[in-house]
């Protein structure tokens, strides 16, 4: 067993650790009047959680390599991801939060007066909602799997498990508290190597600004190699893939985040 | 919940629509905008990346942030206009549920 195994194993166990943490401090405080207690989640935190929601294991395994492969193509699925919140946020929420229900099926059962209307909409919500944890839950079980030199089928299980048991634990009080433990955790994983490595490529703290003249050079010695042209727009696909992509991508956000 | 007059309701709902169709509207530019004019806009250099990269990886993303923020806080501004602030305040369940 060497350093490298026993830092990672015990930054997988104190993060899952402090998830269940969480959960079990906010099943113990709210055992009654469940969502009148889940109120009193400031705007802010609530922010975090939502956060937390875009940098899924998704996100955080998949886009760099995706964009790394694509060049231009990739960045369907930024615009794409992204631009669902703002369709839930201009399209969905203030409707149902102004009609005082919380799910879509609920308000669709309600508007139409038809139970029928309610059961399509609750079985479509359930399909949006298993595709999506069938990627995320392979993803952590990828990232389970490697650490622990186990199969990826048994990487999965694992991971199931543990967020079962925390989410079942906690409810939606505790769900929302430990996304926002999760933002803070996903957040300065991604910022701190990539700060260091900005530092190194271009002598600047703020790659957000100085990456431009990595892309630049990155395109160049990709043109010179012949491998893809990264800069260049509809390489994989024509416009109007990229185009219908995206839009699949915005709607599905915004169906799957309510 | 109180009564609200029929006449104040309508003007408060054309208002938010006016208002969610601009923020869309702009919105839809800066995505679907600029990959629809991807190849004239790659002549244009900004941040030592062509214009149609740069939208895509980070200026669509900031209009985006920006369209929610000014939509929370003009929103706000709005229901205080129609009196109608308790109204909004009456559910405040997060938007997360489904997801973890």
């Amino acid at each position: 067993m060497d350093t490298q195994f026993l830092v990672s194993l015990a930054l997988i166990v104190a993060t899952f650790a402090l998830y269940i943490g969480i959960a079990i401090f906010n099943t113990a405080k709210q055992t009654s009047d469940f969502y009148v207690a889940d109120r009193g989640v400031p705007p802010v935190f609530n922010g975090m959680a939502i956060g937390a929601d875009w940098m899924s294991a998704a996100s955080f395994i998949g886009m760099a390599g995706t964009v790394m492969l694509l060049g231009y193509d990739g960045l369907a699925y930024i615009m794409g991801w992204t631009g669902g919140y703002l369709l839930l946020t201009f399209l969905l929420a203030p409707q149902l939060r102004k009609y005082g229900r919380y799910t879509v099926p609920e308000f669709i059962g309600d508007r139409y007066k038809s139970d029928l209307a309610r059961l399509i909409a609750a079985a479509a919500t359930i399909i949006i909602s298993f595709t999506y944890s069938v990627g995320q839950l392979s993803g952590s079980g990828v990232v389970i799997g490697r650490l622990l030199e186990v199969n990826t089928a048994v990487g999965t299980l694992i991971g199931v498990v543990l967020i079962a048991f925390y989410s079942a634990l906690g409810g939606m009080k505790g769900i929302t508290w430990t996304q926002v433990a999760q933002y803070v955790v996903l957040i300065t994983a991604y910022v701190i190597p990539v700060v260091f490595m900005a530092m190194q490529m271009t002598s600047s703290p703020l790659p957000w600004i100085s990456y431009g003249e990595v892309v630049s050079e990155f395109s160049a010695l990709d043109q010179e190699l012949g491998i893809s042209e990264y800069l260049v727009p509809f390489t994989e696909g024509s416009k109007w893939q990229f185009l219908a992509l995206m839009f699949t991508l915005m709607a599905g956000t915004a169906a799957c985040l309510t | 919940m109180r009564k609200i007059d029929k006449k104040t309701a309508d003007a408060y709902f054309r208002t938010r629509t006016t208002l969610i169709i601009i923020y869309l509207a702009i919105g839809f530019s800066v995505s679907y905008g600029v990959v629809f004019f991807a190849e004239p806009l790659s002549s244009i250099t900004f941040l030592n990346m062509p214009l149609h990269y740069y939208m895509g990886a980070q200026g669509a993303v900031l209009t985006f942030i920006f369209l929610l923020f000014a939509n929370a806080i003009i929103s706000d501004i709005v229901d205080k206009k129609f009196g109608l602030l308790d109204f909004d305040h009456k559910g405040n369940e997060d938007e997360t549920g489904h997801q973890s």
